[in-house]
């Protein structure tokens, strides 16, 4: 751990989140926080919500109640040019790399600041190659988003996100797609982003390699309520048995309704337990 | 109500009825909504440090106007043939083909060259923009937009409506000439018509307000392929099929909404 | 941009004072280019200088770059921790001669 770092400093800070997607309840009274210099996994099966909360730290979405704070300021209350300048100090790599395929991936990473700072070309070009250098992508810088494998698309995703040093990075399922090599250096990549560049760094993932590698603190979300938050050591001493199924990537029976199963499988209900 | 046991399929009918009606203005308030925030941009955006882009709009501008040169010009003088056609075959009952003229300058420029160029470029590059929109959506890159402090209406929405507002009244303007010159040889093969006599009668016909009407109305329709491209393009939903989709329904929509705002204009402007 | 320059027996020391970043770092660059463009070997006093971030990176390397292609020394001198961390991620402890005082570094550009 990097000496400097305040570990109690919050960047983030949700409070009791409750947040739907149409009628349905999506999250629900999530609180948690993400501190400085750390590594925040978020974790959890499909329909947990952890896309949700993603985005909602990414200020994406409203949430029905509840506060999130980024950085120290409520969202929510924040004037078109605040948000600007909040969203300057973060940065996003999506699931895709959501890159722009009509621009080069230089122009992809210097696009944040030719719209928003008054910096001149070369100044631009050189701290573009300055992040595709920290990314291992070197010398690719004309080419285009479209002549790229996928690990080259996240690591020119990440170059991008972090083109203006941002406090706080959000990877958005890093690995998804990409063999366990690249993935591994992409994990690499994340621990020297938060070493180096002091980062905070929030990651959505479900490969448990990385979760182990990388984490310094879990939260573990489920069917959008929180089941755990905590340091990976206290998730692997965690006596909740969901939780070591999920680490040990059993399949979850803990609360298997064998009576609902045999209907759904068949199709026919029958009235009572009967011979179970 | 739909599962009222009485009349079950027709609270169902109307039910649908009234949700498409329901979703429909609801997109034309999106739309009106879109011109609105794109006016915004174009008037504050230099005031809020976030200008709209040059580069990206002449880029736009040529897809939309110069690559579409050739089949306007094909559409125009086709038109512009069968126009001349048409009048000098019915005008002839009455022995009047040689007033043919009027009627074709008057129908070309205040109708059909803004229509054709309309739908043309509903086709052309409405689709395109609804296709493009629909795909950066579904790979996150509007959202990336967001995050990264960018507004997709300047961004995505401004340029692509100013390109349209030039360029298809500049289309209308070739469309005329071009439509007008077709009708001509066809005048001058048939009546014998010297070309400049009838190029005469045509600048004596045409005054501005003529001129004015169509290319005003295209300047219209310009606004509406550009809206309804957007506005389907951003509501796409499940991956490239739904892409196909959204496409599909800006054409249909835009063709439609042109069509209908054609009469409405020329039923406001003959009170 | 707070700056101050010197000539020193033939040299330039150039002292940079505050913050150098996104708003700054333009009017740090065009210091520094300009003074390249004297033609005498530079000394940049990063003793006032807290935090600099990549843009401000960029503007040394671009300075330095230009430098050696007049064939003029370049060193960076008195810098703080902070800004230190920042040059070194960037590898820039492997580029720059980054001497720990203003006197080091003119000893070093003659």
């Amino acid at each position: 751990m990097n000496p400097n770092i305040n570990p109690d400093h919050k960047l983030i800070e949700v409070e009791n989140l409750v947040t739907h997607y149409g009628s349905r309840l999506i999250l629900k009274d999530v609180s948690m926080d993400v501190r400085e210099g750390e590594i925040m996994v978020i974790m959890g099966g499909s329909g947990s919500g952890k896309s949700t909360l993603l985005r909602h730290l990414m200020a994406l979405e409203r949430q029905t109640s509840g506060t999130i704070r980024i950085l120290g300021e409520d969202v929510v209350r924040l004037g078109t040019r605040e948000l600007v300048e909040l969203r300057m100090k973060t940065g996003v790599a999506f699931q895709g790399g959501a890159l722009f395929s009509s621009m080069t991936v230089g122009e992809n990473i210097m696009l944040p600041l030719y719209e928003h700072t008054d910096l001149d070309r070369t100044t631009m070009e050189i701290m573009a190659r300055m992040k595709l250098e920290v990314v291992n992508l070197a010398g690719f810088e004309n080419l285009m988003p479209s002549e790229l494998s996928g690990g080259m698309i996240k690591r020119a995703a990440m170059a991008r996100a972090i083109v203006m040093d941002p406090k706080i990075l959000f990877c958005d399922e890093p690995s998804a797609g990409l063999d366990p090599v690249v993935s591994s250096a992409l994990d690499e990549l994340i621990l020297r982003l938060r070493d180096a560049m002091r980062m905070s760094i929030v990651v959505v993932t479900h490969e448990l390699e990385s979760v182990f590698k990388i984490a310094d603190r879990v939260t573990v979300l489920d069917q959008g309520r929180i089941l755990f938050i905590g340091t990976l050591d206290e998730l692997r001493a965690s006596p909740s048995e969901r939780i070591q199924n999920l680490l040990s990537r059993r399949a979850d029976d803990t609360d298997l309704d064998a009576d609902a199963y045999l209907t759904r499988l068949t199709g026919e209900s029958v009235s009572g337990t009967a011979n179970l | 109500m739909a599962s009222d046991p009485q009349y079950p399929a027709v609270t169902a009918t109307i039910e649908k009825i009234g949700r498409a009606t329901a979703s429909a203005v609801e997109e034309i308030g999106n739309g009106g909504a879109l011109i609105f925030e794109s006016l915004y941009w174009l008037v504050m955006g230099r005031r809020l440090r976030q200008p709209v882009r040059l580069p990206s709009i002449f880029a736009q501008m040529m897809e939309i106007g110069i690559n579409a040169i050739p089949i306007v010009a094909l559409m125009a003088a086709t038109i512009g043939v069968m126009l001349a056609i048409q009048g000098i075959h019915t005008l002839r009952i009455f022995g009047a083909e040689t007033r043919v003229t009027i009627g074709i300058a008057l129908s070309i420029t205040r109708e059909f060259a803004p229509l054709i160029t309309g739908i043309l470029v509903a086709g052309r590059s409405g689709s395109a923009l609804a296709a493009r929109i629909g795909t950066m959506k579904i790979n996150q890159e509007i959202d990336a937009l967001y995050v990264m402090g960018i507004n997709p209406v300047r961004f995505l929405v401004v340029p692509a409506l100013l390109s349209t507002v030039v360029m298809v009244p500049c289309l209308t303007f070739f469309s005329d000439i071009v439509g007008l010159f077709a009708a001509g040889l066809y005048v001058n093969a048939e009546l014998g018509i010297s070309m400049a006599a009838y190029f005469d009668e045509v600048r004596e016909i045409l005054t501005p307000d003529h001129l004015m009407h169509g290319l005003s109305k295209s300047a219209i329709f310009a606004v509406l392929i550009a809206v309804i491209g957007v506005v389907n393009g951003a509501a796409v939903a499940g991956g490239a099929e739904g892409v196909g989709r959204v496409t599909t329904r800006a054409v249909v929509q835009s063709i439609s909404a042109i069509v209908v705002t054609d009469m409405i204009f020329a039923f406001v402007v003959t009170r | 941009m707070k700056h101050q320059i010197k000539e020193n027996d033939g040299a330039l020391v150039i002292a940079l004072e505050g913050d150098v970043d996104l708003k700054t770092s333009p009017d740090a660059r065009k210091i520094l280019l300009d003074a390249v463009g004297r033609n005498l070997p530079i000394v940049v006093d990063l003793s006032g200088v807290q935090y600099i971030d990549s843009s401000g990176v960029a503007s040394l390397i671009e300075a330095f770059q230009k430098a050696r292609k007049t064939g003029r020394k370049f060193v960076l001198a008195a810098v703080s921790d902070s800004a230190l961390r920042v040059l070194n991620l960037a590898r820039m402890d492997k580029v720059f001669a980054i001497c720990s005082n203003v006197a080091e570094g003119l000893a070093k550009v003659r």
